[in-house]
């Protein structure tokens, strides 16, 4: 039996593996490839030094995610950067929709989490299930105004009125689960 | 936090870059913007983290309803993840229907059904059409008190056209003195016809009550060919 000093924390191989999403997450809140590559770096550095309690290999791939997410936020909570440096890269987007954040936030309270779902309970009726099909299920504007017997401008309405609605109190939520 | 000096972007905009859906504007010149304006860009921080809400519905507990034509009339259904919480063609509208749902499960969101109760529908509507004698649908009977539950177990273990009395299903629950509290739970079913009750009848050979109406429970009674139990 060998017994090694070796580093436990694989960071080699999670980089590989979730570097690049992990990129393409941050560019898209950022609007910039750069600044989330240095984010994501950083990550690396993170993990190494305060070797987390991620639990089962599942729970990396969400603790990185909301590491660098809590990061991005930061980042665009408090920079005052000169427009022109982020104009010069906005070509760098990706196009592509963020990864779905249930790897990132597995960890929304069970409190927090029947919070959120009884403000959605609470929306009215068309909100409610527009609110429903268009941010849980993902489902486009024509399937949800075939569904509710309208039509796509007016489903989507009912989203962003729904969506409104909600904004305030589940960043209230997000600021106590995943700001501390 | 509204009406304040921004007027680049308006909430939608916003919303349909976290959304992704397609806008009238360039997700980099957005992301500009943000970089130049805190309040846009705590409007966009807001709306992001409330995928973070996404998931909780996503993973937590939901009621889906589904209304259709059925020979009985409009009739609603709803379910939760785990089966069946109801069955309706007493609601006069949707909205009594929601309403009545609502005031149920407080706490959890009820949304319209896409595709997942179709096959509850489609059973149905079989059965109806004398091409099913069985369901092979999950119930979800949890908020039912404990006797509830009993009472209905053994009613759902009533094949096509076989019936039993009131009595009959108190003995088999262990209550052979509860005949008519077995009339009362067996009452307020909220699965009709998935739950057969309408197969319970009384000991002289009348048909008992039935909360959905006993026409419907001598229709019921016909389509599964126990024509010999009714009166009419």
């Amino acid at each position: 039996m060998t017994t090694t000093f070796q580093t436990t924390v694989p960071v080699e191989s999670w980089s590989e593996e979730y570097g690049p999403e992990l990129v393409r997450h941050v560019t898209r809140m950022l609007g910039t490839a750069e600044e989330a590559q240095d984010i994501v770096q950083d990550l690396w550095v993170t993990a190494l030094r305060v070797e987390p309690d991620w639990g089962d290999g599942s729970n990396i791939r969400a603790w990185l995610y909301r590491v660098a997410t809590r990061r991005a936020l930061d980042v665009l909570a408090s920079r005052k950067r000169r427009a022109h440096l982020l104009s010069a890269r906005s070509g760098e987007l990706a196009p592509d929709r963020p990864p779905a954040p249930d790897a990132a936030f597995g960890a929304l309270s069970r409190e927090a989490a029947a919070q959120v779902r009884s403000r959605v309970a609470a929306l009215p009726c068309k909100q409610r299930d527009a609110v429903w099909l268009r941010w849980i299920e993902g489902k486009d504007y024509e399937t949800i105004a075939e569904r509710l017997g309208s039509t796509p401008e007016t489903a989507r309405a009912n989203v962003y009125q729904g969506m409104k609605k909600l904004r305030g109190e589940l960043a209230e939520i997000w600021n106590r689960e995943v700001g501390r | 936090m509204t009406a304040a000096c921004c007027t680049s972007y308006e909430d939608e905009d916003v919303l349909a870059w976290v959304l992704g859906d397609p806008a009238g504007f360039d997700d980099g010149e957005l992301a500009r913007h943000l970089a130049e304006c805190p309040e846009c860009l705590g409007r966009a921080s807001e709306y992001r983290a409330m995928e973070t809400g996404a998931v909780a519905c996503r993973d937590g507990a939901v009621i889906r309803w589904r209304g259709f034509e059925s020979p009985f009339g409009p009739t609603r259904i709803a379910a939760s993840r785990d089966g069946l919480v109801e069955l309706s063609w007493r609601a006069p509208s949707d909205d009594a229907f929601l309403a009545e749902l609502e005031q149920r499960y407080r706490e959890t969101p009820i949304v319209c059904d896409c595709d997942e109760l179709t096959a509850a529908e489609d059973q149905l509507l079989e059965y109806f059409d004398r091409r099913r004698t069985a369901f092979e649908l999950p119930v979800d009977l949890s908020r039912l008190t404990r006797f509830q539950r009993a009472v209905l177990g053994a009613t759902a273990s009533l094949g096509f056209g076989q019936v039993a009395t009131y009595n009959d299903i108190a003995r088999r629950i262990g209550r052979p003195k509860a005949a008519r509290a077995v009339g009362n739970a067996l009452g307020r079913n909220p699965v009709a016809i998935i739950v057969p009750c309408h197969r319970v009848v009384r000991s002289d050979g009348s048909l008992g009550g039935y909360t959905g109406g006993l026409e419907f429970k001598e229709r019921l009674l016909r389509i599964e060919g126990r024509r010999d139990l009714l009166t009419t």
